[in-house]
């Protein structure tokens, strides 16, 4: 199924009686980044959480198509990997381990040495693939973040802040990684960052 | 596509909640410490003579279950709340199927009763002079309860862990749940020490496995609302 668009129409989101997310409207195109850009609070991952599915927006609409027609909102997560803040991964396992976990509920079987490769990608040398996720620092832990997100090659990436934590090296890798999905993958990008602005193909600017 | 069943996904989250547990120990400890602790004071306080024979069967059989699930309560709660607390709930919802999170979830809970009840039962029989004659009823009374407390308890938990986590509130939303199936534990197992008859706990067990398959027939369409909302 390959080629997934996600379009949004009109998405917000309340919580109470305050407004996190006004109207936005938008299409995340396969092949093509989109940045999604703004101060602090304007609600960069309210939107990437509601095109994630893991948060009901209060009006609007999102879906996901195929060339087959929408999918169905429960099989949204089957085409998607998403890396935030918010986010993390098992602390009491290694980075290896996180990753054969993830790779099994997704019905992947990956040997270990393709998980490395993906970390060693990512910038984590392999002496450090086997030691639990709970004693790295916070640029490692973003970069197991970013592999499981990468693991079953999604459709649909979704990623908030990708570099935050993350040194030159590791930012570069992102670039490299963002690059390497441009053409088949649609990403989208939350970032306040200049640099990840420049990966823009499309920007949705939010304000206060 | 997929090509996993949802069983092999089941038994991925199992074994990645057994391995976590084993090294963080948690709940284990949770539920050890507060099981031994309990029945320790018990034993002390009313032993295996404080007791009028009249009412050994009535009492014993009550204090056997309110020790086993209090201690279940103090660590099977944290299944879900755990998730959120590390942040990796989000990360588990988009990479899993629903079923595939609550039956890896109740299989790890099932296991944990099961431990508990190996380590606190026959301490309490030997402690409280607690005397069994239908043993084979008894393991069926236990077995019956483990896995319909293991059901209740995993939605309960799944459905505080949405609301923010508070231990209090699994208790409270327990009660309509667990009252009724507590009842029908401590009469089955009052009946198993009782009589070696099967027949004896049959009516215990027939209540038991109706309240249990029913919970878990509501988790399994109830938890993906839970769950994604």
């Amino acid at each position: 199924m390959p080629g997934i668009s996600v379009e949004f129409q009109r998405v917000g989101k309340r919580f109470g009686d305050r407004t996190v997310l006004a109207a936005v409207s938008g299409t995340l195109r396969a092949g093509r980044v989109l940045v999604v850009a703004g101060p602090n609070g304007a609600g960069k991952s309210t939107l990437l959480n509601i095109l994630a599915g893991v948060l009901r927006p209060s009006r609007g609409e999102v879906e996901y198509r195929c060339s087959d027609g929408a999918v169905p909102r429960a099989d949204w997560f089957e085409h998607l990997g998403m890396a935030s803040p918010d986010m993390a991964v098992y602390e009491e396992l290694s980075a290896i381990e996180n990753l054969r976990f993830f790779a099994r509920l997704r019905g992947l079987h990956l040997p270990d040495a393709t998980l490395s490769e993906l970390l060693e990608e990512l910038g984590l040398p392999s002496r450090e693939h086997s030691r639990f996720v709970g004693t790295y620092s916070s640029g490692m832990k973003q970069r197991v973040k970013l592999a499981q997100a990468l693991l079953h090659s999604p459709d649909v990436l979704l990623l908030d802040e990708p570099s935050s934590n993350l040194d030159a090296a590791g930012h570069a890798a992102v670039a490299a990684l963002v690059a390497r999905l441009r053409g088949h993958a649609a990403v989208a990008v939350a970032t306040n960052d200049p640099r990840e602005m420049a990966w823009a193909d499309a920007r949705i600017d939010l304000t206060l | 596509m997929r090509s996993s069943t949802l069983l092999s996904e089941i038994l991925a989250v199992l074994a990645k909640e057994l391995t976590a547990e084993l090294r963080s120990r948690v709940a284990l400890n949770a539920i050890g410490l507060f099981g031994l602790t309990t029945l320790i004071a018990v034993a002390y306080q009313i032993g295996p003579y404080q007791i009028r024979e009249a009412d050994r069967p009535h009492l014993l059989s009550a204090l056997l279950w309110i020790i086993l699930f209090f201690a279940a309560t103090s660590g099977l709660s944290r299944v879900f709340v755990k998730e959120e607390d590390a942040h990796t709930a989000k990360t588990l919802r988009l990479a899993a199927r629903p079923l595939a999170i609550l039956g890896g979830k109740y299989l790890f809970n099932l296991i944990l009763l099961v431990g508990l009840y190996a380590l606190i039962v026959p301490l309490y029989c030997a402690l409280m002079g607690y005397a069994v004659r239908g043993v084979v009823g008894l393991l069926l009374v236990l077995v019956a309860g483990a896995v319909a407390l293991a059901a209740t308890t995993t939605i309960v938990a799944a459905i505080i862990a949405r609301a923010s986590g508070s231990t209090t509130l699994f208790a409270i939303l327990s009660v309509p749940l667990v009252l009724p199936l507590l009842v029908m534990l401590i009469q089955g197992t009052r009946a198993a020490a009782a009589s070696s008859e099967l027949a004896a706990v049959l009516p215990a067990l027939q209540g038991i496995g109706s309240l249990g398959g029913a919970v878990m027939i509501v988790s399994v369409y109830l938890f993906p609302v839970v769950w994604h909302d």
